[in-house]
């Protein structure tokens, strides 16, 4: 059961689709195993629709109908009509494969992997990257410039704020300095989305910090 | 309130003329309910696309939203959503998928729009809804009723604009903070908010 969850301010840029895809798949993996944040977006979509009502409306005409219906005739001839995917694979595996401790993980310093996945989301200026706290392992003292929102895919870490567990979510920033420590007996494993690089504040900062370049 | 809450949802949710239209275009193929959410949905649409900037595709838009709504009529299930929650989120993924395609090449992009952002009752494992979700689109007609024009605008601008909370604050001038407020505020009034503190 995930404790940590977006806000309801996140959840509404998600619902309007003014999210970038990294940010969305974030939030796309909590609400996959958060019901209670699924009620959440279920009542903001319908805040959508109804301020798309509330809105003035723009004409259409009758020939734009008409090219639709031929468009869905032609679909009859192809006979191409959606089914429900039965085995819909998540976004994640779609991404990574099913394996996370198989990837090409690079290491940093001490108990701290890492793996820059921002090339998987062509034209996006934001920083993904996943991360990897060994077991029992300790990740240095560090801040964050700008925001990272960051999800659990796997294990669970925990810092002076509590203990986050899979697929809990949570959002640091330039405030927020923390020491995470792996909790339990797996590594944990997390998916960050960096709006700006990571500035560490303890002594290692030069050496080990796997944001800066 | 609290007496409409108690109707059972099956009740409720039958009332929403739209959503029966939806059901017979996804049962029978009828042409003319579908004729009926053109001419009610059609011109919603396009002026949620001229709002955010596809002004120079928004007839395009609308044929892909209805064509999309065509195809999966079959899948939709009035007991998941109603049909104008169903049609909007149809509409935005349709918008996100135009501009995902204008920026990159199909091969590109390794995740579908739909992995990301589902559309109500894509997914069979989702448990068949609450009242709560029937009731919300009702309750929040009613609520916005009650909200204040500058609460209104803000959400319509992160909605049909589709600024972030930030440029919303740069348009009008106005903190950051003061937008997140209004947003709180309106989202409050909505129960979503409410629906935090019961996490």
């Amino acid at each position: 059961m995930t404790r940590h969850h977006p806000d309801s301010l996140t959840l509404m840029e998600y619902s309007a689709g003014n999210l970038t895809e990294p940010h969305a798949l974030c939030i796309r993996l909590h609400l996959d195993q958060c019901p209670h944040c699924c009620s959440r977006v279920d009542t903001l979509d319908s805040l959508g629709a109804v301020m798309m009502e509330h809105q003035p409306k723009a004409d259409v005409s009758e020939s734009m109908f008409d090219r639709i219906l031929s468009r869905i005739d032609s679909d009859v001839e192809k006979n191409d009509v959606v089914r429900r995917d039965v085995h819909r694979m998540s976004p994640l595996q779609k991404l990574l494969g099913e394996d996370l401790d198989s990837l090409p993980w690079k290491r940093q310093l001490g108990d701290v992997s890492v793996l820059d996945i921002s090339e998987r989301f062509p034209g996006q200026s934001e920083q993904v990257v996943l991360q990897k706290l060994a077991a029992g392992g300790k990740a240095p003292a560090h801040t964050h410039r700008g925001e990272e929102t960051t999800i659990v895919l796997q294990g669970a870490f925990a810092d002076q704020k509590g203990v986050f567990n899979q697929w809990d979510f949570v959002v640091l920033n330039d405030q927020d300095e923390h020491k995470p420590v792996a909790v339990g007996c797996e590594d944990c494993i997390t998916l960050s989305v960096l709006s700006a690089p990571v500035k560490l504040t303890g002594t290692f900062t030069r050496m080990l910090n796997p944001f800066i370049r | 309130m609290s007496t409409l809450e108690q109707k059972p949802a099956r009740a409720e949710g039958r009332k929403d003329p739209w959503s029966q239209m939806l059901e017979k275009v996804g049962k029978n193929q009828d042409r003319q309910a579908y004729h009926a959410l053109f001419e009610h949905f059609g011109p919603q649409i396009k002026y949620y696309a001229m709002a955010n900037g596809l002004a120079s595709h928004a007839e395009e838009l609308v044929q892909e939203v209805f064509v999309s709504i065509w195809r999966r009529s079959c899948l939709y299930d009035w007991r998941k959503a109603a049909a104008s929650t169903w049609i909007f989120t149809i509409a935005r993924n349709q918008r996100i998928d135009m501009l995902r395609k204008m920026k990159r090449t199909s091969a590109e992009m390794q995740v579908e729009t739909e992995d990301l952002w589902q559309i109500p009752g894509d997914n069979e494992d989702e448990p068949v809804t609450s009242l709560h979700r029937l009731m919300s689109e009702r309750r929040i007609r009613e609520s916005l009723s009650h909200l204040p024009e500058e609460q209104i605008t803000v959400i319509a601008k992160v909605y049909m604009e589709n600024k972030s909370h930030q440029m919303v604050a740069d348009e009008l001038d106005i903190p950051l903070g003061t937008v997140k407020s209004r947003v709180r505020l309106a989202l409050n009034k909505l129960k979503v908010i409410l629906q935090d503190q019961n996490v």
